[in-house]
């Protein structure tokens, strides 16, 4: 079996395999990203992929090419592993977008992953995101490869017993699990060269707080009391801050206290502009109140209720009462972290 | 031992078919020893009618001509160019040669949680209510098997196919495929009735399931003898095959070819054929039954040859129409196309019957 197996692979009949490989790779669908609109492009009337003989077809089964359009997270990095492994032998991957050659615009992102590290990258198309006839090109160069290449596997092949008998039903388990005590803070200090931060702390630093620090470049925390809160709002305002860009509430039961971001920035004021203030303030999770700003700043005020629908943190001040954006049966407060997910009910015999 | 080769030599050159343009050709051949044996067995008409025309070799090439036909149609309506680069000079003619050579070198994945042997012999079974039908379907002296009762054996050869289908599905034991087969089964039942309606009611027209009495009938095309037959017949043929819109059993974009989701390498190619064959079979039969069969202008020096090529031309055409048709339409979901099918597409094929019944006793 193996020797016909490799007869198949690479023996006498490698040049109609090489032949009929190189005119018909198939991509299958498998659109991640941003990328994928170009894709779509190259493959619709203009470009037109197919005169090539690459179709873009169903499934991972039947198909021997992936392109991988752009970003790839940490999500659809496992997606991508499993659908090449899924597709049979001889299997070729092109990345296309700087995303996927080296992260592109999220080039920092903690939840990026390289193709090149999930699966074996025949060919980079490098672009932001790459033309339509540059994507037409890596797949002509991968045909090129193919024609001069060495007819082989893309995988090596190990020997799996047969299983016999039955196999045991399995239910899926849940792999929902709340984690323990995470270590979460918001002001770490970071040296940085920033001239107009440090004189704008010490601004900061003649009102009431507890704490300010910069955090990194043009971001700067301020730590306050809850019933200082408004007070210093109010003065960020005065100094020319006129929006709040997002709330933000984070849930820590292990000290047993809700951190309520906000982060305050503006549009008018040009030095300012870049620069955003993390004020927050840390509340109790038994007797979740925390002022509200909306009065101050009117932008705050969906975010707040939004805060309100996921945490149950209750802003004095805001009229709001009630679902926001969650439907009316949704379970109370969704996000706090001892929220028990109900277990799913599979029906089985 | 020669004398059973005399025998059978014998046997096959009683039945030879006659072709005046090549028969100096084959005078010469047949004087080689070995040769000859072959000649005479490709010239025997049984054998001819099965392996070259309009049997195996035939349904070879329509394969590749309609995968490529298709492909290149639907890409001149979308504004495109099609397959193309592979073969410049031929239009990428070779471009479904290329695909099926791909499948065939590809491995050939058996999941888990397949039942292995079903799952392996169900494509290669599946050949046989398909490939079976041609050995009935004559082209004029040209047959395989000759029976009265061809039509009516076709039919019946043509309904067991969505059983192996399903049988596909059930084997592939995966949620895709089995979505797939209910939907296979759904839809069986809602062109199946109507169709065999539609092929009874030409049976009743003609007076007989004899495809040589059929094509002596008709004077001028079935077609306009019982049209409404023939749209019943030409609409079940598109969702017997899962033409496009009634693509439901397999809908890549929903459930991703649903029973032949699981398959890889060569059997994916074998069952991606499967609607394929069956369209050539059905569209003989639809040939036979309203297009006149082989009848058409006779060249003397063809001979024997004119019913196959006519038989094979035509039913080409009329699968060609139906190729437009696949890439014009979007889909119907199912509940519309059972709908139809048990409402007034099922009315449509009794009148037909009352029409072939009425039409019957006047010729
Ligand atoms: S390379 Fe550019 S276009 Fe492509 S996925 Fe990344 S950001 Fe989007």
């Amino acid at each position: 079996m193996d020797d016909f197996t490799k007869f198949i692979h690479s023996g006498k009949l490698a040049p109609l395999k090489k032949w009929g490989t190189k005119w018909s790779l198939w991509p299958v669908h498998l659109v991640t990203a941003c990328c994928g609109a170009e894709l779509a492009h190259a493959f619709a009337s203009g470009y037109d992929g197919e005169r090539i003989g690459a179709l873009n077809y169903g499934i991972a089964r039947q198909t021997n090419f992936i392109i991988v359009e752009g970003a790839i997270t940490r999500k659809m990095a496992r997606v991508l592993r499993i659908t090449w492994e899924q597709m049979p032998d001889p299997k070729f991957v092109i990345v296309m977008g700087a995303c996927g050659l080296n992260g592109g615009i999220f080039w920092n992102g903690y939840n990026l992953v390289k193709p090149s590290e999930v699966v074996p990258v025949e060919f980079f198309i490098p672009g932001c995101p790459p033309t339509p006839e540059a994507l037409l090109r890596g797949i002509r160069q991968l045909q090129k490869k193919l024609e001069t290449g060495e007819a082989e596997s893309s995988v090596d092949f190990y020997d799996l017993r047969l299983q016999k008998g039955k196999i045991p039903k399995m239910l899926p388990k849940s792999p929902k699990r709340i984690s323990e005590n995470p270590l979460i803070i918001v002001n770490r200090a970071k040296e940085v060269d920033w001239a107009f931060g440090k004189e704008l702390c010490e601004k900061l630093k003649a009102l009431k707080l507890e704490s300010v620090v910069i955090t990194a470049k043009n971001r700067i925390a301020v730590k306050v009391s809850e019933s200082n809160l408004k007070e210093t709002a109010i003065e960020l305002k005065k100094l020319g801050f006129d929006h709040v860009k997002s709330v933000n509430v984070i849930d820590v039961p292990a000290e047993n206290k809700f951190i309520v971001e906000y982060h305050i920035s503006s549009y008018s004021n040009k030095d300012l502009m870049p620069v955003i203030v993390n004020l927050f303030t840390e509340i109790p999770r038994k007797e979740a109140k925390v002022s509200s700003l909306a009065d101050i700043f009117p932008s705050a005020d969906y975010m707040e209720r939004e805060m309100h629908d996921f945490f149950g943190v209750e802003f004095k001040g805001n009229p709001w009462k009630g679902k926001f954006l969650l439907a009316p049966d949704t379970p109370e407060f969704p996000l706090r972290k001892d929220f028990k997910l109900q277990e799913e009910i599979y029906v089985g015999d | 031992m020669i004398a059973m080769f005399d025998l059978v030599m014998q046997i096959l050159k009683s039945n030879q078919i006659e072709i005046p343009l090549i028969q100096p050709v084959v005078d010469s051949l047949i004087e080689i020893p070995v040769l000859n044996a072959l000649v005479a067995l490709i010239l025997w008409r049984p054998f001819f009618a099965v392996v070259v025309m309009p049997g195996l070799l035939v349904l070879m090439i329509y394969l590749l001509y309609i995968i490529w036909f298709e492909r290149k149609l639907t890409a001149r309506i979308q504004w495109r160019v099609g397959p193309l680069e592979i073969a410049r000079p031929l239009r990428g003619a070779i471009q479904a040669l290329a695909d099926g050579l791909r499948y065939f070198f590809q491995e050939a994945i058996v999941h888990k949680e397949a039942h292995r042997p079903y799952f392996i012999q169900l494509p290669i079974l599946a050949f046989i209510p398909v490939l079976l039908p041609i050995a009935f379907i004559p082209a004029g002296n040209v047959v395989g098997i000759k029976t009265p009762y061809a039509i009516q054996l076709i039919v019946a050869f043509i309904s067991l196919i969505p059983i192996t289908i399903v049988a596909i599905g059930w084997a592939s034991n995966s949620r895709f495929a089995f979505v797939g087969s209910v939907r296979e089964a759904l839809m069986y039942v809602a062109y199946e009735i109507p169709f065999i309606i539609a092929v009874i009611s030409m049976i009743f027209l003609y007076g007989s399931g004899d495809p040589y009495v059929v094509i002596e009938k008709q004077w001028i095309p079935g077609a306009f003898l019982n049209p409404l037959a023939f749209l019943v017949f030409l609409i079940a043929m598109l969702m017997a095959t899962s033409r496009l819109p009634f693509e439901i059993p397999e809908a890549d974009q929903e459930i991703a070819f649903g029973p032949f989701v699981e398959y890889s390498g060569i059997l994916f190619g074998l069952v991606m054929v499967l609607a394929y064959e069956k369209l050539y079979v059905m569209a003989l039969l639809f040939t036979i039954l309203f297009l006149g069969g082989w009848s058409g202008p006779q060249i003397a020096l063809l001979g024997d040859l004119n019913a196959p090529i006519w038989l094979v031309i035509k039913t080409l055409v009329a699968i060609s129409i139906i190729a437009i048709v696949r890439s014009m339409y979007a889909r119907y979901r199912i509940d519309q196309a059972l709908r139809m099918g048990f409402s007034w597409f099922l009315a449509l094929s009794v009148l037909a019957l009352v029409i072939g019944a009425f039409i019957g006793m006047v010729i």
